[in-house]
């Protein structure tokens, strides 16, 4: 027999069963979909970022930067004059919304046009008299806005745009688009000003931001001494040091990545195992006809290739969809949380297309050809009956118990070993999902046994009893679809009451950190925008406020790194705010302490840095680096890079910067919040923006929380729906092998409709089974999530708490999804069965 | 007295288009009473089992009309049939067709259940009749062909049906053990004075029933034998 007459006999089987071709393709292109669609939105980020980087940086062969945040602008002439420097730009670089575009934030760059030529081709082309008079002493002042920006917000030349300085309004006429050339036609939102009109509006006089140069030969040569907290940068150490900072959060897309590909690939070999196993008869008669096993391995080998190319195609295109879908939310985040992205593109790059067709290819050829194999190993006598293959599962489960069992020690082992690398973290969950894939047969068989002795004794659910034995008895298909989706699922609720646990904790340190009545600007402090002092001096004046806490966040590097600096006033704090020290320190110890000098520490930078209450850190200043002492640790959901906080008066002290980017207001017993509120908000046009109640506070922190775990709900919805599909695969199976038994059934005298609920009890069924598989394995997920992955990655403690909602949600969302998924099938099953004959043999 | 059963010109054709093309069933009328007892002979494809799947409410006729104790059945929606099929018919096929995914005791119980019959007492009488006391909770697969087919009779008989129709039971069992369930159908048709159709090619069957039937070319043509 050829290779040809076995494949068109292939062919003709899918052509015969079009429903289930083509739910064996969709679940491989699903699976392929999810690992797709994680790495395309892990690149992208990374991609559109450094795309950014580059083209900011122009043709600058370095760069100047602040070890601290700023550049005091009197060193500017110092660089500039340096004879290996042909070129040096000073920059102003602000983030900030405008009321005309949104929610979109837009980037200022103030540039001096001259000096800032050599370096980039944005600079703009000034028509005349009037255009040079508007750009440098425009009143409001001038600028060149990305032409892509201008399109996007009908925004026209000589209107205004309004740019939230802190909150405030800041008018800015627009003169007009810069070229699609030199807006790098990266989609980016930049507004190009003078640089002088930059500080003004921005609060920033005598100060910058970066400085761009352009440096013959060697820069250490050309700078061997630079003033103090000042640092030679490019854009490839830029690039890396921010990137750097996406670790932890590429971390977890990387384990969400990881999971949908072993929920792809588990799903994809589910379905070409089907395939296979549905025509193990017919490939047994085959045999008996004179096929030869090595024809019949090879054609459905090449049957492999063929569904897994079609997979592949289909699935790149379906996680190309997801990731475009998703790719908002990530840049969203990604902004929130580090550094402004705009309009992240989203390109298949060959690697990725390579990473898709490979898990597709490989997932489809083992899932074909491993139970190919195991039929042409088989005496034809045996594989023709379909009880052989039962049979063999169910002497099966004891080895496969006892390899989930050997997989659970793995888990348990790498969890300790996790303290070494997180690469253990990532396999003790890997370990811990197989072991419970592995443990489903095992489980299932007498799960559905008892279960139809209850239902048996009832005496009122004859149908859920024949369900529950129907799915005994197909374990060979049964168990791989209930153990996909337990993995579906465990993933679901272990990730669920990870996230559910962080911001549990989030809240709780929200409720102790936060206790301000009303908070101003709290919103700008990631860009830097400092308040009037005017404001501050209006605020406080108010009789009714019993205090204020000035509040100031800076980017600053430690050990090269950058972190977070805080400047707090701990007098207040320690009366008003609950901070939670975490090192054994005591806390009256503790706040006398960052008095006198000392800094706090959060959890992560302990973590990252190893660094111990009685270490000191250094940190430079416009004095030359100084020492600090870790007078305490503290739990702190802030940012993952770690924070240091220091008390504002030693910080004024050494820096000489008493600017204040956010104020809390605690008001005297019995005033008023609203009218506080009103009457502040009234002292500055624009203040009612950013002037928020403390729910408000936490409740904006808590959305920055959940929007970072977005794209985690997207990938989840589809793994689910991947697994589901294997559930009504699995029925469709039982349906096609067990069509006899069902026959029977209507000979005995159930009716359709009774033979149909049948079929609808046994997908509940598996729904009930892959769910309590997935309640025990979701809940030790989250632990290894919790202390062997985020841990070892973040650094911060996260307090488990088990949510009883999210396990009636997801038992809900699988009932009704096992529903949806079995009703074909039983529409299917109730038109046979009035239809039934059996055609005896 | 009226019949127990009556068939009224009955018709079954099979098409691919709009026209009849094969007709196993071509006019067939034929009375039975309680107790009556009838053979049904003919080549494999002449109609015998469409015969019986008529007659037990699993299929319907193209024309004509079928009647169960004055009841047409073949007027009845597929719900009432098989609410029919439930407390009326018992089926023997050829090869048992026990669910070997419930034990003995199961498949025995489960025309009970369907009926919301609790007291499994006669379930028990049955298998103790049969010979297979003690098989209650083995599953179909540890039994031999001659042991599943009792089991599938018991299942047949434990409701007390009015009508049984069988579909040459004996097919798949040697002559020895096929007499053997021969003769146990015999003795519980007698017992419970129940109807029985039986379609067989066994020359062994032929004493189970005086009156004896021959399908030719969808026709019902009786035959008359002497011992």
């Amino acid at each position: 027999m050829t290779i040809r007459t076995l494949l068109q006999f292939n062919f003709k089987y899918y052509r015969r069963h079009t429903l289930l071709a083509l739910l064996c393709l969709t679940g491989i292109s699903l699976g392929v979909g999810i690992v797709v669609a994680v790495e395309l939105i892990n690149d992208s980020a990374l991609s559109s970022f450094e795309s950014s980087v580059d083209f900011l940086s122009g043709r600058a062969t370095n760069s100047i930067i602040s070890t601290f945040g700023r550049i005091d602008e009197k060193h500017f002439q110092e660089i500039w004059t340096n004879r290996r420097v042909t070129a040096a730009s000073p920059i102003v670089d602000v983030i900030a919304n405008t009321l005309e575009t949104d929610s979109e934030p837009i980037r200022f760059l103030g540039v001096d046009p001259f000096l800032d030529a050599p370096f980039r081709g944005w600079t703009p082309q000034l028509s005349g008299k009037d255009d040079l008079a508007a750009f440098f002493a425009g009143d409001p002042p001038g600028a060149f806005l990305s032409s892509d920006l201008m399109k996007r917000f009908n925004l026209k030349v000589g209107e205004s745009l309004t740019a939230l300085d802190a909150g405030l309004e800041k008018k800015i006429r627009i003169l007009g688009p810069l070229t699609e050339d030199s807006s790098g036609g990266l989609g980016e939102n930049i507004a190009v000003m003078d640089i002088s009109s930059a500080q003004e509006v921005f609060g920033r006089i005598g100060r910058l931001d970066r400085i761009d140069l352009l440096v013959e030969g060697s820069v250490s040569d050309a700078f061997p001494a630079l003033p103090p907290g000042l640092k030679i940068t490019d854009a490839n150490s830029r690039k890396s040091t921010l990137t750097a900072m996406l670790y932890s959060f590429q971390l977890n897309l990387a384990a969400m990545s990881l999971i949908a590909l072993f929920v792809g690939v588990f799903l994809i070999y589910n379905f070409s195992m089907f395939s296979v196993l549905s025509r193990r008869q017919d490939m047994s008669l085959l045999l008996t006809l004179g096929c030869d096993s090595r024809s019949l391995v090879l054609a459905f080998m090449i049957e492999s290739v063929v569904l897994g190319a079609l997979g592949s195609l289909a699935g790149v295109i379906f996680g190309y969809s997801i990731a475009a879908y998703s790719v908002g939310k990530v840049s969203s985040t990604i902004s929130q949380l580090y550094f402004l992205v705009n309009n992240l593109n989203v390109g298949l790059s060959l690697r990725i297309l390579g990473i898709g067709v490979a898990v597709g290819f490989v997932a489809t050829a083992v899932g074909v050809t491993l139970p190919a194999l195991e039929v042409a190993v088989t005496p034809p006598v045996l594989g023709l009956k379909r009880q052989s293959i039962e049979d063999r599962t169910k002497s099966a489960r004891a080895y496969l118990f006892m390899g989930g069992a050997a997989f659970f020690i793995f888990s348990c082992l790498s969890v300790w070993a996790s303290r070494n690398s997180i690469f253990w973290g990532f396999a003790s969950a890997f370990g811990m999902t197989t072991a419970f894939a592995l443990f489903t047969p095992g489980l299932l068989s007498p799960f559905t046994h008892y279960l139809g002795v209850v239902f048996k004794k009832s005496h009122r659910l004859l149908d859920a009893f024949l369900a529950a034995r129907n799915i005994g008895a197909s374990l060979s298909r049964t168990s791989i679809a209930v153990a996909a989706l337990a993995v579906a699922l465990s993933m679901t609720i272990g990730v669920d009451t990870m996230i559910f646990s962080f911001r549990t904790s989030v809240y709780s340190w929200l409720e102790d950190a936060l206790k301000g009545d009303l908070y101003i600007s709290p919103d700008t402090t990631k860009w830097d925008h400092p308040l009037p002092e005017t404001l501050i001096k209006k605020v406080e004046a108010d009789p009714r406020l019993d205090s204020i806490e000035r509040y100031l966040a800076l980017d600053v590097y430690l050990q090269g790194r950058p972190v977070k600096l805080r400047v707090i006033e701990p007098e207040i704090l320690e009366k008003k705010a609950r901070f939670k020290f975490v090192g054994g320190e005591e806390s009256h110890k503790a706040w006398s302490q960052i008095i006198k000098g000392g800094v706090f520490i959060s959890e992560p930078l302990a973590f990252k840095f190893n660094l111990k209450v009685g270490d000191f850190l250094t940190l430079d200043s416009p004095d030359g680096p100084k020492n600090f002492p870790v007078v305490a640790i503290t739990r702190d959901y802030s940012s993952d890079q770690g924070t240091i906080q220091m008390d504002r008066s030693v910080y004024i002290s050494i820096w000489k910067d008493d600017r204040v980017q956010s104020i809390a207001l605690f008001l005297k017993p019995g005033a008023s919040i609203e009218d506080v509120r009103k009457s502040v908000a009234a002292l500055f046009k624009g203040l009612e923006r950013t002037i928020v109640s403390n729910h408000e506070m936490r409740e904006r922190v808590l959305s920055i929380f959940d929007k970072t775990f977005a794209p985690t709900a997207t990938l989840k919805g589809v793994s689910l729906l991947v697994a589901l599909l294997g559930i009504a695969t699995a029925m469709m199976a039982i349906l096609l092998e067990r069509s006899k038994e069902i026959r029977v059934l209507g000979y005995l005298g159930l009716t359709p409709t009774e033979i149909g609920k049948m079929n609808v009890y046994q997908g509940l069924i598996m729904g009930v089974a892959s769910f309590l598989i997935a309640a025990m394995c979701g809940l030790l997920l989250t632990y290894i999530i919790v202390y062997a992955i985020n841990y070892r990655s973040f650094g911060w403690t996260i307090d488990i708490s088990v949510n009883k909602w999210i396990f009636v949600e997801t038992l809900g969302l699988t009932m009704a999804a096992c529903f949806v998924s079995s009703l074909y099938p039983s529409f299917k099953l109730m038109r046979a069965s009035s239809a039934a004959s059996i055609k005896e043999e | 007295m009226d019949p127990l059963i009556r068939l009224v010109d009955v018709k079954k054709c099979y098409s691919s288009g709009p026209t009849c093309e094969i007709f196993p069933l071509a006019g067939v009328s034929l009375d039975m009473f309680q107790g009556d007892r009838v053979i049904l002979l003919g080549k494999s494809g002449s109609g015998k089992s469409t015969f019986l799947n008529i007659v037990g409410g699993v299929d319907s006729p193209t024309e004509g009309r079928v009647f169960f104790d004055g009841r047409e059945i073949t007027r009845m929606s597929s719900q009432d049939m098989a609410y029919f099929r439930r407390k009326e018919v018992g089926f023997i096929f050829q090869s048992f067709n026990l669910f070997p995914t419930l034990t003995v005791g199961e498949n025995v119980t489960l025309p009970l259940d369907l009926l919301g019959i609790r007291d499994y007492s006669r379930a028990h009488e049955l298998l103790n009749e049969t010979g297979l006391n003690g098989y209650w909770k083995k599953f179909p697969e540890a039994l031999s062909g001659g042991e599943q087919q009792r089991v599938a009779i018991a299942r047949a008989l434990v409701k007390g049906p009015r009508l049984i129709l069988a579909d040459e039971p004996t097919g798949n069992l040697d002559q020895e053990t096929g007499n053997g369930i021969l003769n146990l159908i015999d003795k519980i048709c007698r017992e419970s004075d129940a109807t029985l159709i039986m379609v067989t090619h066994s020359p062994d069957a032929l004493w189970m029933a005086p009156r004896r039937y021959r399908l030719k070319s969808g026709v019902l043509l009786e035959e008359h034998y002497t011992n």
